[in-house]
Formats: structure tokens, C-alpha cells, sequence
């Protein structure tokens, strides 16, 4: 029901348009008016009013009548791209059609046919000859002026709402807003206007938001440098020798089984850390002595010679071997190797039989 | 009616290098007793005859220079009797008096503004419209037009002479804590906490919008029409520029530290003044005296000339309109709250006479 009284309201409305070609303004206002009613109307679609106003777009495609399109021809065109603006073009034109339907069947569309072939033959020469002249927006708008309503309708369907409304009113919003204007000294103070009101939540006092950064994934960290760490983090080896001894301490002291057993496992596990820090460092203390080594014959003049693995690995043992001789362990060490080696070489002999 | 050329030649007299303010001998500083809490504002009457000055209770008494004596006196009435008073109910924040010496306007907590006839003290008129207490309050020079500083961050023009509000402007992020305003349409505000100064160029609609102090800034005044000087509670006063948006000048800690030792803390400055087309500035805070000073050339540099000794809460300053004396309202509490209490301190007005020395005149390159 309320649909109905809206549709024949427009009815109204556009009866009263028809009748002159009055002033631009009010005839724009109106067509703006209905264009904002449209999209309500949106439930009353039919299929057959959808072919009806398929029809129509494309007559309204074809349209060379207007003669201002012309030089917008080739905005209108990349208006009618993006999908969106065609299917509110759809519903705006849909309504107007619709009453058109509702006045009178066919008349008015006949009539509208004819004119249109009448574009297509006649106009062309014409328009170009026109278009040239017509350049300034005050002649755009007169042009506007001169056209009915539904013509106005279907230019704003052709070109869009967005670019009919620069011609129609021209660039008001835009004077409207005056950019502040830019000082010509920095040192000089802001000027700004007076009459605005400060919003309830106002920033009085600038509270800084704390940034959380993980220094280990920050790129402002850099990159890892073993021996930079080990110098800038050396209190934590310090650290550990004081926990190494304090653990010590308390095994003294301990008096329960499982608690002692727990530390004496802790306390292996340090010291087994320990050990394996200080490997670690010597390999690289042997590493970088080799490199300097060749530096200096480089330096001497000499070519630079690398260490295979398996010579490296040579060198080690050799390096342990020297080692174990010094602490007394070398014939530990090397029994225990060959018992090794033995279990290994049986498994690889073939499988015998066992005899009764 | 001053007489105005007499006037000028008189502070070109006092501009001039060969002339020095000196500190006055402390005997002939008189100390006018009369407010039973702390005095809050003062002004002078453009004849320098009569002083008015308003305190925390809420009365206004109207002193007589010359002898020192109460002229008159409008009692301040209890919270609760705004109806039936003739008066203030609440503490008077601010005052003001026109050019002419006609209007004597004053603000107070409870978002009045009142209007009494200086010469009789009588009740004209009372402007409402602000929505919290009113700080700062200045007649334009030669007009009746009424300027007003609130607290609820919004600066209004009021004519007095007919009764009528005239327009509101915006911009203050934070409560405005005092206004100046000179010959010209424009009035110069101090915006508390949102730590700005800015100049209002009402028949433009527009503000200037100044950046300096580190703390908030509780008073301001004008020098002349393109100088102001300010004072906060970071303890700095600053010399501004209408054409710089950072103070030309500043001193830190201008009226030195207080508190325990690892705990000091700058001494508020909770009221300046400036004496009018000079360049002789006065500050004021608790550290028992009133700073004077003068800037350098081109208002560059601020030096510290003398001092006066003065005990308590220097809540409001004035020099007289041809340098004659400064008129210092003393408290025993800060005008604005109770964090402190000095109990030695008297509330009154202290009268200091400034004296001129002609010093030997030194060649400059």
C-alpha cells in the first residue's frame, strides 16, 4: 500500500515537472528527490519490467539526441563500467518507466522510438557541430535548462549521478571548504578557525603507546655475531659458575634421596654445558689461528691452502691423542675404542651356524 | 582622566637605559588587611585611585590608595543563598574594570558573571551562559566589550553597555586558567594543561595557536599588543611573540626549588604581570617574594632586577597604568586550590611603590 501512495506521489511530481521548462534548479532538485525514493521501490520488480527497462538502457545507450553528451561521451562511458552504478541507474529508471507503463501503454514509448531514429539518422553532424561550441559549465547548465525531465533522467542514467552532478551544480563543495591556507614561515603559530567545538574526548595530554618489540626476531637487532654475543652476554657465564657452586653447596647439605639424585643430575648437566661451551670455543679459537695463519702467508706472498674434512678430522685425533697422553687416560681410551671397533667389525661378519 | 601624553613621556622616561628600577626600602610597603581568606584578583582603576580586590570569601572590598582604607565592601554570601544574595556565593576567580572606569566585572566558580557599577559598587547585571567557573575576565580598552575565559574551555564576548552576549569561541583542549586583553579585538588566553597560549582574533573568527611550557600555564598578561608574558606551575615564565608560536623567551625555575632534597620541585608561578609598553615584567609564587624583571632587547632575554619580599601565596599582580606602584594580592592558600597553606602569611594587598634611579648612562656600540 505504501508503495502504491509513494508511485502515484511521483506520478504527481512528474506531471508537474512536464509541464515547463522551468528553472534548472528545481527541475535537478526534483529528479535528485526521486533518485534518493528509489532504491525503496526496489521489492515491486518484475521480469517483465526488467526487460522493459533492459529495453530502455539500451535506447538510452544509443541516444545521441542530447547534444551536451557529447563531450562527456567519454566519461559516461568508463562511468558505465564499474557494475555498481548500472544496477542503481536500473532501479532509478525501473520507477520512471514504471509510470510511464501506468499513464499510458504505448504512446509515450512510440513516441520515444521515433525520436530515437530520428537521433540516430538526423542529429550527428549536428551534435559534433554543437558539442564544439558548448565548453563552460554556464552554458552546460543552460543546455540542461531546455531539456524535460525525463531527458534529464535518462542523461543522468547515460553519464551518471556522480558526473551529472558536477555539471548540474558545478563544483560548489570544493569553494565551500577553503583549504587552510599554508604558512609561509614554519616558526610562526597555526592559525586556525574559532568557531569549531572541541569534541568531548580531546587529546589534552600526549600519552605515548609503548611499542613491544622481541629483540631475538627485531630486525633493528642486526644480525647474530658469535663473538659479539659471547663479549656482550659474558656475565651470564659468570652467572652460571655461581650456580654451579651453589648447587655444589646444597648437595653437601642435602639429606633426601630423590632431591640429591636430582641435584647430582643437575649438577652433571652444568658441568657437561660447561664443557661443551669450552669445546665449542677452542675449535673456534683453533679455526680462527688457522685463518690467520694463512693470512700471513698470503701476506708473505704464499697461495692459501684449505684442510679437507677427513684432514681436519685427522688433526683432531692427533690433538687427542697428544691430550690423553698428557693426563695418563690414553690406554683407557684405546681399549675402549677397540672393544668398540669390535663389536662393530663382528656384526658385519657373515653368520655362522651354531654348532651343537 | 589621565593625562595621556604626560603618561607616555613618563614611561619613555622609565624605558629609557639611563633609568632603573630599584628595590624599594621594605618600610614603605604597605600591607592593606581587610579579606578574611586569601585574595584571588585585583584590579586597578584606570585613575590609579581606588583598588578592588576579591577573595576566597567571596567578598569584594574596594580600598582607596592613597590612605589605604576600606572605601567599600560587598559581602560575600553562603553556598546555597544565590537567590537572595547581592553578591558571590562562590569564589571569585576573576576580575575585570573598563577603561573608563565604569564597569568592574567579576567571575566566579559558580559560572556567573557579575557586572557592578565601579564608582558605587552597585549590582547592574548578571551573564549567564558559561557551563563551568569562569577563569579569566578583561574589558577591551576603550570599549565596553567583555571578554570571558571559562573553564569549561570556550572564551565569550559579552557588551556590557547592552547587556548582551555576543558570541562564543572554541578551541582550548583544557580548562582556560587566564585572559588579557589590550586595545585591539583580539584577546590572548592561556590554556592550562593543553599547555598552549592562543590569541584570539575575534573579528576574524580565528585563534593563533602558540606551543611552549612544559607544565600547565595558570597566568598570562600582555605587554603590549604584540608581547605576552606567561607563568606555570613548571615554574618557568615565558616571554611569547605574536610571530613565533615558541616563547621568545623563557626562564626555568624562576622562582627556584622546593621540597626535600632529591625531591625538589620548581616553585609554581601563579600570577605575572606586566607593566604596560615597558619592558619590566613581575612574577609571583610562595617562595615568600615578587620577582621583578626586565627584558633584553627585542624581548630576547629576561633578567631578574630585584625582589620583593612578600610572604605567601602571590595570587594576583598589577602594575598601576603609569608605573607607579604594583599592587601584589596575597594568600595564605593558592588561588585555585589548598595544596599548600602558609600560616605566617597575611591575606591582603601589599602596595610596592616603584622607585626610579637615573644610573650612570653607559656608551653602547
Amino acid at each position: 500500500m505504501a508503495a502504491r501512495n509513494k508511485q502515484t506521489g511521483l506520478k504527481q511530481r512528474l506531471s508537474r515537472s512536464d509541464a515547463g521548462h522551468g528553472q534548472t534548479i528545481k527541475k535537478v532538485n526534483k529528479t535528485r528527490a526521486i533518485t534518493k525514493a528509489m532504491p525503496m521501490l526496489e521489492e515491486n520488480r518484475s521480469a517483465v519490467e526488467e526487460d522493459a527497462v533492459e529495453m530502455e538502457r539500451n535506447f538510452a545507450l544509443f541516444n545521441k539526441r542530447n547534444v551536451m553528451l557529447a563531450p562527456e561521451d567519454g566519461k559516461g562511458e568508463e562511468e558505465r563500467n564499474p557494475g555498481a552504478s548500472d544496477d542503481e541507474h536500473v532501479e532509478e529508471e525501473e520507477d520512471v518507466k514504471e509510470e510511464r507503463y501506468m499513464k499510458s501503454s504505448g504512446d509515450m514509448s512510440g513516441s520515444d522510438d521515433d525520436s530515437y531514429y530520428y537521433a540516430t539518422d538526423s542529429r550527428p553532424s549536428e551534435d559534433n557541430g554543437v558539442a564544439a561550441k558548448l565548453h563552460t559549465s554556464d552554458e552546460l547548465q543552460r543546455g540542461l535548462s531546455t531539456l524535460s525531465f525525463e531527458e534529464i533522467i535518462r542523461l543522468q542514467n547515460k553519464v551518471g549521478t556522480k558526473a551529472y552532478n558536477k555539471i548540474a551544480y558545478g563544483t560548489m563543495h570544493n569553494k565551500q571548504t577553503a583549504e587552510p591556507v599554508k604558512r609561509l614561515n614554519k616558526h610562526r603559530p597555526d592559525e586556525i578557525s574559532a568557531k569549531k567545538s572541541v569534541p568531548f574526548l580531546r587529546k589534552v595530554v600526549p600519552v605515548k603507546k609503548t611499542i613491544l618489540r622481541d629483540p631475538r626476531f627485531d630486525d633493528l637487532s642486526g644480525d647474530f655475531r658469535p663473538e659479539v654475543f659471547k663479549q656482550t652476554y659474558k656475565f651470564i657465564d659468570e652467572i652460571r659458575q655461581r650456580e654451579a657452586q651453589t648447587v655444589m653447596k646444597k648437595l653437601k647439605k642435602v639429606k633426601s634421596n630423590t632431591k640429591r639424585e636430582k641435584l647430582k643430575s643437575l649438577l652433571k648437566r652444568m658441568e657437561n654445558q660447561e664443557r661443551a661451551q669450552k669445546k665449542q670455543e677452542q675449535q673456534r679459537e683453533k679455526e680462527l689461528q688457522f685463518k690467520r695463519k694463512q693470512r700471513e702467508l698470503v701476506g708473505q706472498g704464499h697461495r692459501p691452502f684449505y684442510l679437507k674434512k677427513s684432514d681436519k678430522k685427522k688433526l683432531e685425533l692427533g690433538e687427542k691423542y697428544n691430550e690423553l697422553k698428557k693426563s695418563g687416560k690414553l690406554e683407557n681410551f684405546l681399549s675402549k675404542k677397540r672393544k668398540r671397533n669390535a663389536i662393530k667389525d663382528r656384526r658385519k661378519l657373515p653368520y655362522q651356524h651354531k654348532k651343537n | 582622566q589621565l593625562n595621556r601624553p604626560l603618561v607616555l613621556r613618563y614611561l619613555m622616561f622609565l624605558c629609557s637605559p639611563c633609568v632603573q628600577l630599584v628595590a624599594p626600602d621594605p618600610a614603605e610597603i604597605r600591607l592593606l588587611r581587610g579579606h578574611k581568606l586569601s585574595v584571588t584578583c585585583l584590579v586597578i582603576t584606570p585613575d590609579e585611585k581606588y583598588i578592588f580586590s576579591a577573595s576566597k570569601d567571596c567578598s569584594i572590598i574596594k580600598w582607596e590608595v592613597e590612605s589605604g582604607k576600606k572605601v567599600q565592601k560587598i559581602a560575600g554570601g553562603r553556598k546555597g543563598t544565590e537567590d537572595r544574595h547581592v553578591g558571590h556565593t562562590a569564589h571569585i576567580l576573576c576580575m575585570a574594570i573598563s577603561s573608563d572606569g565604569k564597569y568592574l566585572a567579576t567571575g566566579d566558580l559558580n559560572k556567573l558573571i557579575m557586572i557592578w557599577e565601579a564608582a558605587t559598587c552597585k549590582f547592574l547585571y548578571k551573564f549567564t551562559g558559561h557551563r563551568d567557573a569562569v577563569s579569566g575576565l578583561a574589558f577591551r580598552k576603550g570599549t565596553h566589550d567583555l571578554y570571558s575565559a571559562s573553564h569549561d574551555r570556550s572564551v565569550k564576548v559579552w557588551n556590557v553597555a547592552e547587556n548582551a552576549y555576543v558570541e562564543t569561541l572554541f578551541g582550548h583542549q583544557d580548562v582556560i586558567t587566564g585572559l588579557d586583553c589590550l586595545g585591539r579585538e583580539r584577546c590572548v588566553t592561556a590554556g592550562g594543561r593543553d599547555r598552549t597560549v592562543r590569541v584570539w582574533k575575534i573579528s576574524e573568527e580565528s585563534q593563533l595557536v602558540f606551543h611552549g611550557h612544559e607544565g600547565s600555564i595558570d597566568c598570562i598578561q600582555l605587554i603590549n599588543e604584540e608581547h605576552m608574558v606567561s607563568g606555570g606551575d613548571d615554574g618557568s615564565v615565558c616571554i611569547w611573540s605574536v610571530n613565533k608560536k615558541r616563547p621568545v623567551s623563557r626562564v626555568k625555575q624562576a622562582h627556584g626549588l622546593q621540597g626535600r632534597a632529591g625531591l625538589e620541585q620548581p616553585f609554581w608561578v601563579s600570577s605575572v604581570a606586566a607593566l604596560h609598553n615597558s619592558d619590566t615584567v613581575a612574577s609571583g609564587s610562595h617562595n615568600s617574594a615578587v620577582q621583578l624583571w626586565k627584558c633584553g632587547q627585542g624581548f630576547r632575554g629576561l633578567e631578574p632586577l630585584f625582589s620583593v619580599p612578600v610572604t605567601g601565596f602571590v595570587n594576583s599582580l598589577k602594575f598601576s597604568n603609569s608605573g607607579k606602584f604594583l599592587v601584589a594580592g596575597v594568600g595564605q592558600e593558592h588561588r585555585l586550590g589548598r595544596w599548600w597553606r602558609t600560616k605566617e602569611a597575611k591575606n591582603g594587598l601589599y602596595i610596592i611603590p616603584l622607585i626610579r634611579q637615573n644610573t650612570e648612562q653607559e656608551l653602547e656600540q
